[in-house]
């Protein structure tokens, strides 16, 4: 039999029943849908966050305080002393609510010297309008473009370089009104690890404004990777439980276990829609070997042989899994685009405003260790946490070439190996028994 | 093999069709034994029940005799396995079912191109072959119609053109003219004589009407699954 005569046989067969030959491919188009959606989202987050942690630098080690003291210059020249430190920059986080406008948008303030925020995020950082603050405590921020052009008022600014935006700060049970000055808008690289609503100020203007003397947290630069682990181990024996301390190949350790492990819940849910799609194949299509049963004895005696009704039968199913497959190749694409779109418009309303006093800022390693803050939107860290309507989305899914190839081999696989059995009963018949059915 | 099976086209060594369900048991057919040779254009002539279905069924390799030998070109056919006898009849045979038989899914042409869906030619070449046949047979104007929308006339010369469309050996046909009105039985029948007169190709045919058994050289009578006799004309 030939391949033409196949496609023929076949393509009458199927469009013959048309509705239940539809239906069977939407079932394989689910399946498939759902395995490129979740791979290529998947990949598209750890992507991300490999970008972000490789931005931050591979050398980068976090010391976050647990305590409410803090940290002082006191800690900062004992880190800088020991062996293999290129650089300790301390930082002052904390959160506030910015009004401007209508709008009333919970956000992080960051203190950072001028210097080290070079150091620390280069040119991740661009300044839009106005320009740099200067170091010392004269209260002067940079805020974000997200802050300054809200999409919540349709993109339009209503913070501008020169008149002070009023920030509201609650610490302990009290809510303190002030107003900052603008020195800038900045554009932050859409990024997980950078929240998008953030203030940066000088050191001292943001210890002023939150009222701390203190630091709570410090970054320190490793001066090569290799010695980011014995470093990293040295401070925690400093500091014992005084501080979390982490560094961006835990990091990056952590988010690769963390979504291996979602990866893998997520395709063993794929998997069961795609057995679900098989078991329907096979039902399909052992009710079509029923209809045509009279139809499998013509073509017997007519001369064809059991590989040839066989081959008609397990074609079909192919062809389904194949039609399914491509189909839901596309449908699953634009899922995950989709869904992406969605996420990143979804963060933007509603993502940073969980920010907390203590884990919530952009750098603080939060109480609960590494994993915590991958979870929610609630840590700087947060993939939901960090998007921006208004940027692109904070991720953009990844769909390779392998991903596309192994969907449309496994939907024809699953639908194959649904159909064999069927194909089999089929091929299996006498002429005269098939021929007597009706 | 001896030499007498292989120089008969047809030749059916005492078969007989069991069939068993339960306790009722039908013997179908019994000891029934006869020869065609090349060319011959034999009727088989019985009441309703007397096996003739059966018969042909056995002839054509798609039932299996319960006992004895059908041989066909000297070729003994009870031993085949399934794949074997189907490439045989592929080559070798060609149905007229008292039921047609047609695929409903496919139109006049394709259902008479049907058979050879194996050979090494061209689809179009394929559906000319057919459509030629379907035209000799007065149906060039229904080619493209599924057999949902053909009478039961045009249906069963449908049937008769499949049946002729692989350049048969031996063509089988139950009651080919049972459906049609005399004037396109009588080209049925004026067909299938010319086809046979060839020498080449060797008809069997159940026929219900006395006046059709006029086109052929042998006439077997069969009552009860037994023959009866055998009248050579
Ligand atoms: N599968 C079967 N199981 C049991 N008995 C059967 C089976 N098929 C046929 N028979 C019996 O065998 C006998 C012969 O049947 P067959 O179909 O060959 O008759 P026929 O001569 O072709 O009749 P008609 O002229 O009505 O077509 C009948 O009595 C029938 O009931
Ligand atoms: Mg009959």
């Amino acid at each position: 039999m030939n391949y033409k005569d196949l496609v023929w046989l076949s393509y009458t067969d199927l469009s013959e029943k048309k509705v239940r030959a539809i239906l069977t491919v939407i079932m394989v188009v689910i399946g498939v849908a759902s395995i490129v959606a979740l791979v290529s989202l998947t990949e598209g987050i750890s992507a991300s966050i490999q970008t972000e942690l490789s931005a931050l630098g591979p050398t980068t080690i976090i010391i976050t305080s647990t305590s409410s003291t803090g940290f002082t210059l006191a800690d900062t020249s004992q880190i800088s002393a020991l062996p293999n430190v290129s650089a300790v920059i301390p930082i002052v986080s904390g959160s506030a609510t910015v009004i401007a406008g209508s709008e009333n948008v919970s956000s992080t303030i960051d203190g950072v010297s001028p210097q080290d925020l070079d150091t620390l995020l280069g040119q991740n950082v661009s300044i839009l309008q106005g320009s740099m603050y200067a170091d010392g405590p004269s209260p002067a921020a940079l805020f974000s473009k997200p802050l300054a052009f809200p999409s919540t008022s349709g993109g339009v600014q209503n913070i501008f370089v020169g008149s002070p935006v009023k920030v509201e700060i609650q610490s302990g049970r009290t809510v303190q009104n002030t107003e900052i000055p603008v020195s800038g808008i900045i554009n932050v690289t859409s990024s997980p690890l950078i929240p998008q609503d953030i203030v940066l100020m000088s050191l001292s203007a943001a210890q002023l404004l939150l009222h701390r003397n203190s630091f709570n947290v410090i970054l320190v630069k490793a001066k090569n990777t290799s010695s980011v682990t014995p470093l990293s181990n040295l401070i925690t024996q400093i500091y014992g439980n005084r501080a979390n301390v982490i560094n961006t190949q835990q990091i990056a350790a952590t988010a690769a276990t963390i979504i291996g492990a979602i990866t893998d819940l997520l395709v063993v849910i794929a998997g069961i829609s795609l057995l679900v799609a098989a078991i329907g194949i096979m039902n399909v299509m052992l009710m079509s070997v029923m209809e045509r049963t009279h139809e499998i004895g013509i073509m017997k005696s007519l001369g064809f042989r059991n590989k040839d009704i066989l081959t008609l039968f397990l074609f079909q199913a192919l062809l389904v899994g194949f039609v399914g497959g491509v189909i839901g190749i596309g449908v699953g694409t634009g899922a995950s685009y989709g869904l992406a779109a969605l996420s990143s418009h979804a963060s933007s309303t509603s993502g940073s405003g969980a920010a907390g006093t203590g884990g919530g800022s952009t750098f603080a390693a939060g109480g609960g260790g590494g994993g915590a803050r991958f979870g929610g939107g609630g840590g700087s860290f947060g993939g939901g946490g960090g998007g921006s309507s208004s940027g692109p989305p904070s991720f953009t899914p990844v769909l390779s070439i392998s991903t596309i190839l192994s969907a449309l081999f496994v939907a024809m696989f699953v639908s194959g190996a649904a159909g064999l059995y069927p194909a089999w009963r089929a091929s299996k018949m006498e002429p005269i028994d098939a021929l007597r059915v009706l | 093999m001896t030499k007498s099976n292989t120089s008969f086209a047809v030749k059916a060594d005492n078969i007989s069709k069991i069939y068993k369900s339960g306790n009722i048991t039908v013997n179908a057919l019994q000891n029934i034994s006869f020869t065609l040779k090349k060319g011959d254009f034999a009727a088989i002539v019985g009441p309703s029940g007397s096996g003739k279905s059966t018969l042909m069924n056995v002839l054509g390799t798609i039932d299996k005799p319960s006992h004895g030998e059908i041989y066909i070109d000297g070729i003994p056919t009870a031993k085949m396995n399934g794949d074997e006898l189907a490439e045989f009849r592929n080559k070798k045979l060609g149905f007229v079912f008292q039921a047609f038989n047609l695929i409903t899914g496919l139109d006049a042409a394709h259902n008479v191109a049907l058979p050879l869906f194996n050979m090494p030619v061209s689809e179009s070449e394929r559906l000319d072959r057919a459509a030629k046949l379907l035209e000799r047979l007065g149906l060039g104007h229904r080619l493209k119609q599924k057999p949902t929308q053909l009478s039961g006339g045009e249906q069963q010369r449908v049937a008769v053109a499949r049946a002729l469309v692989n350049n048969p050996s031996l063509i089988l046909a139950d009651e080919p003219t049972g459906n049609l009105d005399t004037k396109s039985g009588e080209e049925v029948m004026k067909l299938f004589r010319e086809i046979s007169s060839t020498g080449n190709v060797t008809l069997v045919m159940v026929t219900h009407n006395p006046d059709t058994t006029k086109y052929c050289d042998k006439i077997i009578y069969i009552k009860d699954g037994k023959m009866e006799k055998e009248v050579v004309q």
